[in-house]
């Protein structure tokens, strides 16, 4: 069996080194710096090992039984998770006696580069090819395929067409105006045919770009409705890495920014590509020496304007960023007038604003004057090889080595052939763009769903017996929020979990919802693991207050019926009557259905959470959890909401977490926790005659509800 | 009546106690401060008679003041007091706290930029790094370089990896004009 290994890189001066932290199948921890080993300690008398995490830092030790504590290994903040694992490990050990060293520890490196995937990725973004990435795309527009290849061969097929053009001006030119022989039939036929080309070329072209602007349509929205169905299957600590903002830039921006991409650009690459290429060979097989006129400046133009393409593209990313902190910074300041008068600082708000102001304004003129130099001066020396194609051409037509048509024809091939050039060179720019679109809404589909529905989970009925067992948790590996927990929890009993803030109260409740799953013991819901249970079926039967209500833009009805879509007219009032909302929704005009959310009529934080009441009591849950429930409210309000909580948790099981203690008093049983353990349980009573923990909460509360 | 509203009444140049001297900071004597290390490796206290064989020291003002208002706390996380300024300390008392700040704060200094690639959403900075020893080379990724690549004056800046990780740069100025050509473009 192969030992648990950390690797860590600063020594106790913080100087780099290459060190590892083992522990072994013989319970056996050592530190080796720099291949010296400096501290050799059997696990048996370490009484916890723990990560303590620095600003850019964090180190590793342990607490001995005898008091001591020890620092083994200190590391910057890429080893800070694996650290977290390895002192998982050596606890489970000291818990249990087993040495689970088949865990994975150190985070997955990229085989390619060496660098370690960023947080939630499994692609590593330093190597990621754009082939492999284009691959995928490809993939993914599977469906889409047969509309963009109808729309890039019609585009095609209409450029063909506008090639032509050229061709009978030259002949227009040679063959009927030059020696002054052509009729005016034949001169009125080929003004015609030009004439029907460009027609022709036009309504393809609109029948291209609908097809086009269609497929691109159908494929971002298909993009946006997999990314929010994958969002609602994650779990929570999938979700907590990123905040509301990410996912709803991944949602609607990204997918914006990719349709605009195959609509604006996506579909002009075949036909940019095809008019370049078709323009410079017809231009070859008619003169290859006033092509390489042509030529001449192409390579040295594109050189330049791919350089003068980053550096405009740097320029205006920070006129965006000057223009993005202003806005914030209106922003903020409105939205906090109320602070800025109260404070008497509007003046210094007035400076600040106009300080970034001003410098917007700099860089906003200073990116217009490069513009406006930079674009003319780029327009000119890109039409260099028009001036040499004029000159050697006239030149060569005075010799009679060239005929006037086949000049025309090819100074008009030239603007065939710089236009593709010039977007052709912007284009990598917005490519990648797109590009960083793409993965960032890869990331999201193709993160793991650690707390699935599987085929396998059962559909367990939930009578309220619940059950801890020897569960750990943390929200980050090397911070455990939860240690050890165990107690059985009897169906129809109330508990109350009390604690200081910080102790893991909600997030005990959180696991027994299955937001999350622990990271060590098992929970059992009615005799059946936690991890083994559908959590969309759990959901469906457990009812659950939290002391923030969300309540989503619409009627109260529907507020009401998001707990349960199914339920009768008769159900939602009885609901509203237990949770003591009836009255107060009857006091305002339209019952039921007034409308609520935030341009709707606004509840107070009672009113909120009686509906949260009704919304968790509708589905008749058997078991309910209510996280700090009450503790927002006024006293009067509270006593309110408690005389309908009483008449509910009768024969239900309920688990509560109220900070204001006297809520629990009609409790069963308490839980304490402290410090992510559990510390006392029993009754009220039993726990003040104690003298613990409880105690004093108990005691020091009363201290400050006392009157002055 | 009227006369309880006149002795209630605060003479005219009357003025509200000083912040600091209606709370008490907690200001640690230094002279009564006996900092040591254990055998483990962590710093210790013992003050005013009473040892602290676990303490650590916070800075109250990272960036703006790093070696003043110093606050040390216990094992628990209790604040013991404020250290007014290190400089209070002396010799090697002052070299213990400066370690252990040190040790709670690891923030290299960049000597040099080697190379910038904005990869997918990412930007990878080839880096040449110096903490308290030797020079070392790394690659950070930073991603939203809008808010992880931080201005602190006109001329440092602070850089915030993905794995969180912190490099300064304590003058762009001193930066080779080479390194300062392949970071500017993400400086505003």
């Amino acid at each position: 069996m192969r030992d648990a290994e950390l690797s860590f890189n600063l020594d106790s001066d913080m100087h780099p080194i290459k060190g590892v932290l083992r522990f072994n199948a013989d319970a056996m921890i050592t530190a080796i710096e720099n291949g010296s080993q400096t501290h050799l300690i059997s696990a048996s008398e370490v009484k916890e090992a723990e990560v303590l995490a620095g600003v850019g830092c964090g180190l590793a030790y342990v607490k001995m039984k005898d008091g001591r504590d020890i620092a083994l290994a200190r590391f910057d903040m890429s080893q800070l998770k694996p650290a977290g694992e390895w002192c998982k490990i050596v606890n489970h050990f000291i818990e249990t006696g087993h040495a689970a060293l088949d865990q994975e520890i150190e985070r997955p490196v990229c085989p390619k580069c060496g660098l370690t995937y960023p947080e939630g990725m499994r692609i590593c973004p330093f190597c990621y090819s754009k082939s492999s990435l284009m691959r995928r795309t490809f993939e993914v527009m599977r469906p889409f395929w047969p509309q963009i290849i109808t729309a890039e061969s019609a585009q095609t097929l209409s450029n063909i067409l506008f090639i032509l053009v050229p061709i009978f001006n030259r002949i227009l030119i040679d063959r009927y105006l030059t020696p002054r022989t052509g009729t005016f039939t034949q001169i009125a036929f080929l003004a015609g045919l030009c004439f029907l080309v460009r027609a022709v070329g036009e309504a393809i072209f609109i029948v291209t770009a609908r097809t086009y602007a269609k497929a691109a349509t159908l494929f971002c929205n298909a993009l946006r409705d997999q990314a929010y169905s994958k969002i609602q299957k994650l779990s929570m600590s999938a979700l907590a890495k990123r905040t509301p903002g990410d996912l709803i830039r991944r949602v609607m921006e990204d997918t914006t920014t990719l349709r605009e991409f195959m609509t604006d650009n996506g579909r002009w690459v075949v036909e940019q590509i095809t008019m370049f290429f078709a323009a410079l060979i017809i231009l070859l097989f008619t003169n290859p020496r006033l092509t390489l006129f042509v030529a001449l400046p192409v390579p040295i133009v594109a050189f330049a304007l791919s350089r003068f393409w980053r550096l405009i593209q740097i320029r205006y990313e920070r006129q965006w960023r000057k223009n993005s902190r202003c806005q914030s910074i209106l922003h903020d300041i409105i939205r906090g007038i109320r602070t800025v008068k109260a404070f008497g600082s509007e003046d210094r708000e007035i400076g600040k604003f106009a300080r970034v102001n001003r410098d917007l304004a700099k860089v906003s003129s200073d990116n217009e004057v490069l513009w406006s130099l930079l674009f003319p001066a780029l327009t000119f020396f890109t039409g260099i090889g028009e001036f040499l194609v004029l000159y050697v051409g006239g030149r060569s037509i005075l010799a009679g080595a060239l005929s006037l048509g086949l000049l025309v024809q090819f100074t008009m091939f030239i603007s065939y052939i710089y236009a593709p050039l010039r977007w052709l060179v912007s284009f990598p720019r917005m490519l990648a763009d797109a590009m960083t679109s793409l993965v960032k809404l890869f990331e999201i589909l193709d993160e793991e769903e650690d707390i699935a529905e599987t085929a396998e989970s059962l559909d367990v009925p939930v009578n309220g017996a619940v059950e801890y067992e020897g569960v750990s948790f943390g929200y980050k590996s090397y911070e455990p929020v939860l240690r050890e927990i165990g107690f059985t929890i009897e169906p129809g009993e109330m508990i109350g979990i009390v604690g200081r803030s910080g102790a893991g109260k909600s997030t005990l409740i959180n696991l027994m919802m299955r937001l999350y799953d622990p990271n060590t013991g098992r929970i059992r819901v009615s005799g059946a693991d936690l991890r083994s249970v559908s959590p969309r079926r759990l959901h469906e039967r457990i009812g659950v207050v939290f002391q923030d209500t969300f309540l989503f833009a619409g009627t109260i009805y529907d507020n009401i019926l998001y707990a349960k879509p199914d339920a009768t007219p008769a159900e939602v009032v009885a609901a509203c009557k237990a949770a003591n909302a009836h009255e107060f929704i009857m006091k305002t005009t339209d019952g039921y259905d007034t409308l609520i959310g935030e341009s709707g009529y606004s509840l107070s934080g009672g009113e909120r959470q009686r509906l949260a009441i009704a919304r968790a009591i509708i589905k008749n849950p058997q078991l309910l959890i209510l996280d700090e429930a009450t503790s927002s409210l006024d006293l009067e309000t509270e006593s309110v909401i408690q005389d309908s909580l009483n008449r509910l948790v009768h024969k239900r099981t309920t688990i509560a977490i109220a900070h204001r203690l006297s809520t629990l008093r009609a409790a069963n049983r308490l839980i304490v926790l402290e410090k992510g353990r559990v510390a006392e349980t029993g009754t009220h009573l039993e726990l003040l005659r104690k003298k613990g923990i409880y105690y004093k909460l108990v005691i020091a509360q009363r201290q400050t509800n006392k009157p002055a | 009546m009227q006369a309880n509203v006149q002795s209630a009444a605060k003479p005219d140049n009357y003025t509200a106690p000083e912040l600091s001297d209606a709370i008490d900071l907690g200001l640690i004597d230094p002279s009564a401060a006996r900092f040591g290390e254990t055998a483990g490796g962590f710093l210790e206290l013992t003050y005013k008679d009473k040892n602290y064989p676990r303490v650590s020291v916070r800075r109250t003002l990272p960036l703006g003041m790093p070696y003043e208002y110093l606050s040390i706390a216990d094992e628990e996380n209790h604040e013991i007091g404020i250290l007014r300024k290190l400089a209070d300390l002396d010799g090697d008392q002052r070299r213990l706290v400066e370690k252990e700040l040190e040790r709670r704060y690891y923030c290299p200094n960049v000597v040099e930029v080697r190379s910038v690639k904005d990869q997918l959403g990412y930007v990878y900075i080839d880096i040449s790094i110096q903490g308290t020893g030797d020079i070392t080379r790394r690659t950070c990724a930073i991603k939203d370089v809008n808010r992880n690549i931080r201005m602190l004056s006109d001329d440092s800046v602070i850089l915030f990896d993905v794995d969180g990780n912190r490099y300064m740069i304590p003058s762009l100025k001193a930066l080779s004009a080479k390194s300062r050509r392949r970071l500017e473009p993400y400086l505003f």
